[in-house]
């Protein structure tokens, strides 16, 4: 499967990731902007104890704990290995959110009614928007085992 | 009353009491934002993102080590450095013209002018005279105006007479001797547009430019010619922090630079008309809070200003939560540092918002006219907006005050004239004091407060003890005065944390081992200080065992203050580094090669310990190159 991978060390917290997800996920008819709190990235940056950044992204888990928790089927592993989420079946239960190990996962915060998740940037070709937005390689694609 | 807090999260300060009201406070502050601003973006933070142009923003990476019109991380850097030191430069220089133009109204109108002694001075200094104080006030304030406003081609008059002679003559050979100060601002903003000047060093040295016409006309004039206006400072104790606001009274809040602009209202405010109309609404009368520089600048002179002022409040971002305790009516704004956060708390708290000066109109306050003849006018009508204000929010919007904050006894009033007089008007007892080892040197700890270097203060304040703990005295003006005092170091039992023998004189003398010069806008004056000691001592001010940090320096402003100590030849050190740290040769020259072109360097250093030893080392070597053990 195709999976993004991190370098850390590379990571400029320059947060275009962010805004790159965002922006690949405005509903149709929607003007984006980056003070409305409709728009949620999928991934963010943190710092860790040493305050260096670490991206965090969905790891579309081989094993997915959000796909094991989830009662209603609305999170499916995908016979390519992606993780994917169909809002529709969604029982907000938001047991995903409470077993992904990540803390990736959360519910969305306009309305929490529906899970915020990575879906590998599907309307747009199956090509990350995060990554092809990295200024420094911090995050690639990689085909995997 | 106030039982919710707003959130969990907030960032550390020095001054603990402070800490703990922002964090149980309903209402969201500056300190409640640090943290989802936690993650910064590197390209920023080292200066190589230029969005000059369409083709932008173009960024630095080693696979792209150039933007698209072919700059590199040297050109990006120097740019963006330039533009904010010319963009704080002309803050400085909008307050020394404001300023000026305030004393040649006032002397044409035969106002009050409170120091007669300071206008002296100044007219043997710019050899002017007239027939009398009235007359030599208007032609003191012409000078300065007619140097601001010279062009980049034509060299400032007055920096020579300003200028200590053997800097003046290393800034001749350097080739950067400022034109009109305005002028530098602009040929600033113009070497920094899109595809102008690439040349790194040309545009570093043209900061030092801008350092030299930012220090001597928009910090020391400033001080001097509000001396004339305003009356000069007088050491006394004075309260400072929270304790401060009496509820029984309506308050004004203070922000700004501009101490002469408020002076017309000031005076008003006690006059017994105007108590009376306070009267009439419940209120004992009016009081001024002082908050940011333009408080301390009314707290140095508070000798003249005892009924209007009870005393400072605190800083830059003590601003939020000084309006928090819901005891301000109003908040009157001249300049800057006025938080865009104080918006949304005035909205909530019903205090009325009135800016006087457009440069420093925020969104949601009321900006009046001010200017010198219409202002008797204004006045009245910016009494009856704060009496309604006070009429309408008091009784409605609950107090959360904090009566034991602060202290009742910090040393104010410190400047270069009440300093000497208090030493027996010679800094010999100060110099023989240095010479002998009782005090190892002296370290100004000046500049802003940021709330990213451990939090609020905090660098400011850990470096501060460190510093005295090793028997430096130092000497503050700026923001940094404000978390000083409300932490107790300028207050004389603060002896207590110096080192023995800097222990022992504060002692002696019952001062404290921090000095409280105010506002920024006095490193001018501690620049007088410095030279005036080196005239003494028959040496160049690089050679004092004197050292400069800003420790947590903010805004282009304090850019613009720090190329001033650059110029000076002094060791400059701050916490964080100006967005240089992309471009190699910046930080050659700033950190290296600065000490062969004024004897000044950079040094950067976040750690309050590790910065004290660096300082304290550079005061021994200087100490040794003078022969002093």
């Amino acid at each position: 499967m195709r999976r993004i991978l991190i370098e850390a060390d590379k990571c400029k917290g320059c947060k275009n990731c962010s805004v790159a997800c965002m922006k690949a996920h405005v509903p149709e008819g929607t003007v984006f902007s980056l003070s409305d709190p409709q728009f949620e990235s999928r991934n963010t940056i943190l710092l860790d104890s040493e305050e260096k950044c670490r991206p965090l992204f969905c790891r579309h888990c081989d094993k997915p704990a959000c796909v094991n928790s989830c009662m209603s089927g609305a999170l499916v592993k995908n016979p390519d290995g992606h993780v994917l989420y169909d809002r529709d079946k969604c029982a907000q239960c938001f047991m995903c959110v409470m077993n992904c190990p990540f803390g990736v996962l959360k519910p969305d915060r306009a309305t929490g009614t529906y899970v915020v998740k990575c879906d590998f940037c599907a309307l747009h070709g199956g090509e990350p928007s995060c990554v092809k937005n990295c200024p420094t390689e911090a995050i690639y694609v990689k085909e995997v085992e | 009353m106030m039982t919710k807090r707003f959130s969990c999260s907030t960032c550390q300060s020095a001054d603990k009491p402070l800490g703990q009201f922002i964090a149980d406070l309903p209402i969201e502050t500056s300190f409640h934002r640090v943290e989802a601003q936690e993650v910064k973006c590197e390209f920023g933070l080292e200066g190589v993102c230029c969005r000059l142009c369409a083709n932008g923003p173009c960024r630095i990476t080693p696979d792209s080590p150039r933007g698209i019109c072919g700059a590199d991380a040297d050109t990006m850097v120097t740019r963006n450095f330039l533009r904010a030191v010319s963009a704080g430069s002309g803050c400085y220089i909008h307050i020394v013209e404001n300023t000026a133009w305030n004393l040649k109204n006032t002397a044409l109108a035969k106002g009050t002018l409170k120091g007669r002694n300071a206008l002296e001075r100044l007219c043997d200094m710019f050899e002017v005279t007239g027939a009398d104080v009235y007359e030599k006030a208007v032609n003191v304030a012409e000078a300065v105006l007619a140097d601001l406003y010279k062009p980049a081609f034509e060299r400032m008059e007055l920096t020579k007479k300003l200028a200590y002679a053997p800097r003046y003559r290393r800034w001749e050979e350097l080739g950067i001797l400022p034109g009109g100060a305005k002028s530098e601002v602009f040929s600033g903003t113009v070497k920094s547009s899109t595809n102008l000047n690439s040349d790194p060093v040309d545009m570093l040295l043209h900061c030092l430019r801008l350092g030299i016409s930012t220090g001597l006309y928009g910090l020391t004039l400033t001080n001097l010619l509000n001396d004339v206006m305003l009356g000069e400072p007088e050491i006394r104790l004075a309260p400072v922090g929270f304790r401060v606001i009496d509820p029984d009274y309506i308050n004004i809040m203070i922000t700004g630079h501009q101490h002469s602009m408020i002076t017309a209202l000031q005076d008003r405010l006690i006059e017994a008309d105007v108590i009376q109309k306070a009267k009439a609404v419940g209120a004992k009368g009016f009081k001024l809070v002082g908050c940011t520089c333009v408080g301390q600048d009314l707290q140095l002179r508070g000798a003249h200003y005892t009924e209007i002022f009870d005393g400072h409040g605190g800083n830059n971002f003590t601003s939020e939560a000084i309006l928090a305790t819901g005891a301000i009516d109003a908040v009157l704004t001249d300049f800057n540092c006025t938080l865009p956060g104080i918006e949304p708390i005035c909205d909530g708290l019903q205090i009325k918002q009135i800016c006087l000066d457009s440069v420093a109109k925020k969104a949601n306050a009321e900006l009046i006219d001010f200017s010198f003849d219409v202002r008797t006018a204004a006045t009245e009508r910016i009494l009856d907006d704060i009496i309604a204000a006070y009429v309408a929010r008091r009784g409605e919007v609950p107090l959360n005050l904090l009566p034991e904050h602060g202290n009742d006894n910090t040393l104010t009033g410190l400047s270069e004239g009440s300093l000497k007089a208090f030493l027996g008007d010679t800094w010999q007892p100060l110099i023989d004091l240095i010479a002998g080892g009782q005090i190892k040197g002296l370290a100004a700890v000046v500049g802003c407060s940021n709330l990213v270097s451990g939090g609020h203060d905090v660098l400011t304040v850990e470096l501060t003890k460190e510093l005295i703990a090793k028997d430096i005295l130092v000497l503050s003006a700026g923001c940094s005065s404000g978390g000083l005092e409300n932490c107790g170091l300028m207050s004389p039992d603060a002896a207590e944390l110096a080192g023995p023998k800097l222990k022992a004189i504060c002692q002696q003398l019952g001062i404290p081992p921090v000095l409280n010069f105010g506002p920024c806008l006095a490193i001018g004056r501690l620049e007088i200080v410095a030279t005036e000691i080196a005239a003494a001592l028959g040496v160049d001010l690089p050679q004092l065992p004197l050292v400069l940090s800003a420790p947590q320096w903010l805004e282009e402003q304090a850019l613009a203050d720090g190329a001033f100590g650059l110029a000076l030849g002094l060791p400059l050190h701050l916490g964080l580094p100006p967005f240089v740290t992309g471009s190699p040769i910046a930080v050659q020259v700033l950190c290296e090669d600065m000490k062969t072109l004024t004897g000044g360097h950079v040094l950067i250093n976040g750690d309050a310990i590790e910065s004290a030893i660096l300082l304290e080392d550079i005061i021994l070597q200087k100490r040794k190159a003078l022969g002093l053990s």
